[in-house]
């Protein structure tokens, strides 16, 4: 898209505004902002390397940024905690990649309205330190808990463990965001920046949550704060089927505990493969099938109650519990085993390299079921032909819902793969993989994704073509030739660049 | 201890890497083990990105650039100056999922301190030398030149004590202790003289810090085996480190390359934390102050001695003791980091101090205790500049006081 040149140009530019010490050009600090956690195609890597990187630490930095992209026609990817699982931050077509993370100012605390102004580069993890002395809580709690920043959050449309506080799009109740044109807008509920709901005006705010930086770059955030729970309480219950455990959630979502912040299900072929190397599952005896594993937060007397009911529950429905050790340990430790890439065993035990990934999708309750079923049938194709690059490691289902847990869902199947073995065969292979998932979820009313995005390489054509086609998709397009009429910010993404195909063709 | 340096052993980190040449499958395999993770819990733990915020000096960046030369996209020279961006404080190593989850079963972990010290050997090894290195240079000839000098220059801090150079028991005061932190290796060999422990010194060490050790291995190992040869020739079964730095060595690099010590060694506090438990030390002075403690990362993260202090501190009367647990610690350092990264950075290492000191501010304490003599001097440097309200005490100053003990 651009040439040398002009890149040149516009880094000289770019030093004046932001400093030598900001621009990063050397190869090797390049490529480490090519991939994300999500899997790469190592053997490509050189495509996806970006032309240079800019760290910058205002929003009117990053504005400066922006407009000279516009006069140089240069690509930017909004870089973040680079955490995601949808490639948000991978650059498609070179260009600068814009990393947030030096803008990690903490601006307000504002204890009597209940919310905090951040900068996109502020860490959860660091966050809850600062807060947790005032007695206030962060509660988003995606498994990237430890390396990713709000920014990247607000970005993907962020999914929460604890939806029982709501995901990302409840969470943030205004923000300051550079347009693709270098304007700086505010993103709200009507016009005020720390109010959690207006009916003045269209919803502004919605639209630069999840957009994957295609439609700007949000530099400011006024976010919700919750006060610390007095206590957290997890508990694990072994069901003996999937079946079992989903009634069980179904009716415990609807006893409408106030506590109930997070649960999470497992299905069969999920506790069977922990049973390979998880000393937590490998002891429960063979009668545990499924899992059914939740989490109370809120103050004593109402975790007290809930744990009562729980178990009465649990016990009317066949649950087993795991007790308070297994649980805990459990809990503490949900941040940090997914991505581990010595994290496989083969059936018989033997060890081999290998890291889950997980495609998720949101998928009505009454379609759970059939999902798993037929998701687990696509993925034995594949593992039948490749067994010693992919593995399914089983399923893992959530409510998906925030502050209601029932109805909607949302469902993962956990993938094992062993990606350094990935060639342009196998590569697409996986893609083709992830395609018949996604296809899946559509078919069921579902949609591709809940939490990781949209944009994942291999369905994102399922997400904008067939999930998308009852006018959302071209809705899309014109939001973005309007607001982006460069195509500069991150182009390729969502099938995006479609918008700009169709003009040169009218 | 020994076992877990086995686990974490990579023989083939002593191949070295050639310049223009294709990088070793090993290698190779070993830098992707680090890449195919990708959550980076490395990054928000390190103490230097906490301050730069730049994803490239973290374990899983530096990790990533050596992939990128062994996928012929970089040069290996380009990775000298990222190389020089880490403290080798250890943190990564600790929090990384490998470690914690996997390791074991699978004899594999991530080593990125060893890591890091192999690269900037290996490319000093070729003449590539990042930029400011000459400071480690000049201390590297500093303590060549106590080494190649008078016996009576060496063991001058001990001038008065008088220490035999043979014994049972032997303090090992390592070059920097001995000439920059005189006053601690004074206190600690009055400490154990008067709960009659008979203690010997050596008098002529070989150079064991870690800058040596960033830049040649085979001349650091030579000199660690001439330290060791004469602690045994001194006659020592047991062998008490006075420094973090050179205790981590002791136990994490010498077995490695070197085989058992024909000696027992044991760090400092935990020596005379037994004593103190033992009834041999009582403190029969108050010492009022609100304090809370610091661990090395030598001792904490390579070591994981962190109880020891804690118990001396608690021992002593009058402290009103702000613990911070050892594992929020994890996430710091005094700046000085264990080897290079000061002498080079002086500015960031100032910052990441100022940092650490503002963390015990939060606590409300009004001394930070240190039971490193680098972390001392780190600190003291540190708080001068930056005038910020807190005392540096090193552990040794309140446990003589409370003994009664003068300077």
């Amino acid at each position: 898209m651009q040439s040398t040149v002009q890149l040149g140009e516009m880094l000289k530019e770019v030093v004046d505004v932001v400093g030598e010490e900001n621009v990063l050009t050397d190869m090797h600090q390049r490529a480490v902002r090519a991939s994300v956690a999500a899997p790469f195609p190592l053997h490509k890597w050189e495509e996806h390397v970006p032309d240079a990187v800019v760290l910058p630490r205002t929003t009117d930095e990053v504005a400066r940024i922006v407009k000279l992209a516009n006069k140089y026609r240069v690509p930017l990817v909004p870089r973040a905690g680079a955490s995601g699982l949808c490639d948000g931050a991978v650059p498609l077509k070179k260009g600068i990649v814009v990393d947030t993370k030096r803008m990690n100012e903490i601006l307000e605390i504002d204890e009597a309205n209940m919310c905090a102004t951040v900068q996109p580069g502020v860490q959860p993890v660091e966050f809850n330190r600062i807060l947790r002395p005032l007695g206030l809580f962060w509660p988003d709690d995606p498994v990237s808990y430890y390396c990713c920043t709000i920014g990247g959050r607000i970005g993907t449309g962020g999914w929460s463990d604890l939806a029982g506080y709501g995901h990302v799009p409840e969470l943030i109740r205004s923000m300051q965001v550079v347009l693709p044109t270098g304007e700086v807008i505010t993103a709200s509920h009507g016009g005020g920046r720390k109010l959690a709901k207006s009916s003045v005006g269209f919803r502004t705010r919605d639209l630069f949550i999840g957009n994957q930086g295609t439609l700007g770059i949000v530099t400011e955030a006024v976010v919700e704060l919750y006060p610390r729970p007095e206590a957290q309480w997890p508990c694990i219950f072994g069901f003996p089927s999937f079946e079992a455990a989903l009634r069980n959630a179904d009716r415990m979502g609807k006893t409408g505990l106030k506590s109930l912040a997070s649960m999470t299900l497992f299905d069969e072929i999920k506790v069977e493969g922990l049973r390979r190397d998880d000393p937590a599952y490998i002891i429960q005896p063979e009668s545990v099938r499924s899992v059914n594993y939740f989490a109370c937060f809120g103050p004593e007397a109402e975790v007290r109650a809930a744990q009562d009911i729980l178990f009465r529950m649990c016990e009317e429905d066949g649950g087993v519990y795991f007790g308070q050790e297994i649980s805990e340990g459990d809990w503490a430790c949900r941040h940090e085993r997914y991505h581990n890439t010595f994290h496989s065993r083969t059936s018989g035990g033997l060890v081999k390299p290998g890291k889950w990934h997980c495609e998720d999708a949101a998928i009505p309750f009454s379609a759970v079921r059939e999902v798993f079923d037929r998701w687990h049938a696509i993925a034995k194709k594949y593992t039948d032909r490749y067994g010693d690059i992919f593995d399914d490691y089983g399923g893992i289902t959530y409510p998906n819902n925030p502050f209601r847990p029932w109805g909607s869902y949302i469902c993962e199947i956990d993938i094992m793969i062993d990606e350094s073995k990935f060639d342009e065969k196998i590569w697409q292979e996986w893609l083709n993989l992830k395609r018949e998932i996604a296809e899946v979820a559509v078919d069921v009313g579902g949609s591709i994704s809940a939490c990781h995005g949209g944009t994942r390489p291999g369905d994102v054509e399922v997400a904008c073509h067939k999930e998308l086609a009852e006018g959302q998709f071209d809705l899309m397009k014109k939001i973005k030739k309007m607001l982006d009429p460069n195509n500069i910010m991150n182009p390729g993404k969502y099938c995006l660049d479609e918008a700009y195909l169709a003009e040169n063709e009218e | 201890m020994a076992e877990r340096e086995l686990l974490y052993y990579k023989k083939f980190y002593e191949e070295p890497l050639v310049l223009d040449k294709p990088i070793p499958d090993k290698m190779g395999k070993d830098m992707y083990f680090c890449f195919g993770c990708r959550t980076k819990h490395c990054r928000y733990i390190c103490p230097v990105y906490k301050e730069l915020r730049n994803e490239s000096y973290i374990a899983y960046g530096r990790h990533n650039a050596l992939l990128s030369v062994a996928k012929g996209l970089e040069d290996l020279r380009n990775l000298a100056n990222t190389m020089t961006y880490c403290l080798e404080c250890n943190a990564c190593e600790l929090r990384c999922p490998n470690t914690l989850f996997t390791a074991d079963f699978y004899r594999y972990g991530t080593t990125p301190t060893d890591f890091t010290r192999k690269i900037r050997r290996d490319l000093l090894a070729q003449g590539v030398k990042p930029d400011g290195w000459e400071e480690v240079e000049k201390y590297i000839a500093e303590h060549m030149g106590y080494f190649e000098g008078p016996h009576e220059e060496i063991t001058k801090w001990a001038q008065g004590l008088k220490l035999p150079t043979s014994g049972k028991t032997v303090l090992f005061v390592d070059y920097w202790t001995a000439f920059n932190a005189t006053d601690i290796a004074r206190l600690v060999a009055k400490i154990l003289a008067a709960a009659r422990v008979k203690i010997a010194i050596i008098d002529h060490p070989g150079v064991t810090n870690g800058e040596l050790l960033d830049s040649d291995l085979k001349k650091w190992l030579e000199h660690g085996k001439h330290t060791i040869d004469a602690l045994k020739a001194a006659g020592a079964e047991t062998v008490i480190v006075i420094n973090p730095h050179e205790y981590s060595y002791f136990v994490r690099q010498y077995p490695k390359y070197l085989g058992t010590l024909p000696f027992e060694v044991v760090f400092v506090t935990d020596y005379v934390n037994d004593l103190v438990k033992k009834g041999a030390i009582t403190f029969k002075n108050s010492v009022n102050m609100v304090a809370t403690y610091h661990d090395p990362c030598a001792l904490n993260k390579f070591c994981d001695v962190w109880e020891s202090p804690r118990e001396l501190i608690k021992a002593i009367p009058g402290i009103e003791f702000l613990d911070e647990d050892h594992v929020s610690q994890w996430d710091y350092c005094c700046g000085n980091g264990t080897a290079t990264f000061r002498k080079i950075h002086p500015d960031i290492a100032y910052r990441i101090g100022r940092s650490r000191l503002e963390r015990a501010l939060d606590l409300e304490a009004g001394n930070l205790i240190v039971s490193c003599p680098h972390c001392q001097d780190q600190f003291l440097e540190v708080k001068d500049k930056s005038r910020l309200p807190i005392e540096i005490k090193h552990i040794w100053e309140v446990v003589a006081e409370a003994m009664g003990i003068e300077k």
